[in-house]
């Protein structure tokens, strides 16, 4: 099964008595980049997790071109569709071929296709020459590209990246912009949480702002507005007063 | 001094003799200590895995019992168990008393604190992006469990190499439940105390070296896994 589409819906989460989310729908579409921005300690990253199916949420409901989901039932279908990438990508304490064939032996890749693909995904970010080094010996950039190729070679529908350029320099930085377009051009949705305001000018397709628990569509001149009537990538839960 | 010395130079003619009532002894020390780890170690670390990732009432005064456990005393673990099995015991009719399976039951109460508490130590250690990281990119909850003992391997062997450690040379609640029966029960730590006890030093010696180069080589290993840990 392959979704067009993933949203999610009524997303609310209370921590130590506070809401730190409460969103009505976030939707999260195939082949397109949206930013979701927002302050330090918003919820960025925990709207993220919930939407890779790692977080659970206290109240959320999933909405699929194949059906409507409580968040529960819905979490190995969106563990299956997406992938969440940290914002210090973590390298397991093997060699860059083998961070990258991690995801395809867990889903039973045959060792000769599993080689082809290791091979082809890490020509695709730049590293061939890096496949047997220790993933932890990489440089921020080398180990960022390293960790959109472990992403890229198990295909994702969906790909939720936390601040994927934090410290990094221009040209890493570049560099990632560029196989991130390339991810999005071959169809997979990618939602990016991020200050980078270069990053907003030149990746972002829908540009959504987190504040106070609730979710805001930002039009292009950067200023929150109310989200468009239809094919918005998100609702303000808090819409009304 | 002279006494000693010379009784230490028998004690190394007496072990590469190949005497078989000594070796005997080595065997049952290593024979059950072994055994008793190899049941103990896997449940020990998936426990404390478990403290580990699980968010559920009383983790933490479960995590603070087996740090106080470890502080209990190999005596008193024995006479504990020597209760449990005693003819009028609970468990008296399955008749494990003096043999060695009572003893590696003992010595798996002595250990399973120590793996715990030391396991549990070392998966802390370990980052929840691993874990996240390793469920994210298509691992079920078990194999992703396994990626990051993975990860601490280092931690963990280490805490296999201490609870061995504690049990190999302990003599407590070897003694109490294993009864000390030459070629059955008797291990080095008991032997040692009973060669002592009747003035027979060489013998004691002998397998005092056996224990000292176990423990010094014990601890050579397990720096030298400490070290293989480092900061990347």
């Amino acid at each position: 099964m392959n979704v067009a589409v993933i949203c999610l819906e009524g997303v609310k989460l209370r921590l130590g008595g506070e809401v730190l989310l409460d969103v009505a729908r976030f939707e999260l579409p195939r082949a397109s980049c949206t930013i979701l921005s927002g302050k330090n300690g918003a919820g960025k990253t925990t709207l993220l997790k919930i939407a890779a199916g790692l977080q659970r949420p206290d109240e959320a409901s999933v909405q699929t071109d194949t059906g409507d989901f409580d968040w529960r039932g819905a979490r190995p279908m969106l563990r299956r569709h997406s992938i969440y990438m940290h914002q210090h990508a973590y390298m397991f304490d093997l060699n860059v071929g083998d961070n990258v064939a991690y995801g395809l032996r867990k889903a039973g890749v045959p060792a000769a296709q599993r080689i082809e693909r290791v091979r082809t995904a890490l020509a695709w970010a730049g590293l061939a020459d890096l496949e047997g080094r220790s993933a932890r010996h990489l440089s921020g950039g080398e180990r960022q590209r390293l960790a959109l190729a472990r992403a890229r070679v198990l295909s994702p529908a969906l790909l939720l990246l936390d601040e994927p350029t934090t410290n990094m320099d221009d040209e890493a930085r570049q560099q990632s912009f560029f196989l991130i377009r390339r991810m999005v051009s071959e169809g997979t949705g990618i939602v990016i949480a991020s200050h980078d305001r270069q990053m907003i000018g030149q990746l972002g397709d829908q540009h959504v702002h987190l504040a106070d628990g609730a979710l805001t569509s930002v039009d292009n001149a950067s200023k929150p507005s109310r989200p468009r009537a239809s094919g918005a990538a998100v609702q303000n839960a808090a819409e009304g007063p | 001094m002279g006494e000693i010395l010379g009784a230490s130079a028998d004690a190394l003619v007496l072990l590469f003799s190949w005497e078989p009532a000594l070796w005997d002894i080595i065997g049952i020390s290593f024979g059950v200590s072994l055994r008793a780890i190899l049941v103990c170690a896997p449940v020990a670390i998936v426990v404390a895995f478990l403290l580990t990732i699980g968010r559920f009432p009383g983790r933490r005064a479960l995590v603070s019992m087996f740090n106080s456990l470890m502080a209990v005393p190999a005596v008193v673990v024995g006479l504990t168990v020597y209760l449990l099995l005693s003819r009028s015991g609970p468990m008296g009719d399955l008749k494990l008393l003096f043999t060695q399976t009572a003893m590696i039951i003992g010595q798996m109460v002595l250990a399973f604190p120590l793996l715990v508490a030391m396991s549990h130590a070392a998966l802390q250690g370990a980052e929840k992006s691993a874990w996240e990281t390793a469920i994210t990119l298509g691992a079920n909850p078990w194999q992703a469990m396994l990626t990051v003992m993975r990860e601490v391997r280092f931690g963990l062997i280490a805490a296999v190499i201490a609870g061995f450690a504690r049990i190999i040379a302990e003599v407590g609640c070897s003694m109490m439940v294993g009864g000390n029966i030459l070629g059955v029960t008797r291990n080095i730590p008991t032997a040692i105390a009973l060669e002592t006890s009747k003035g027979e030093f060489v013998q004691g010696i002998a397998l005092g070296m056996v224990l000292l180069f176990l423990a010094l080589f014990l601890n050579f290993v397990l720096s030298f896994m400490q070290g293989k840990g480092e900061l990347t």
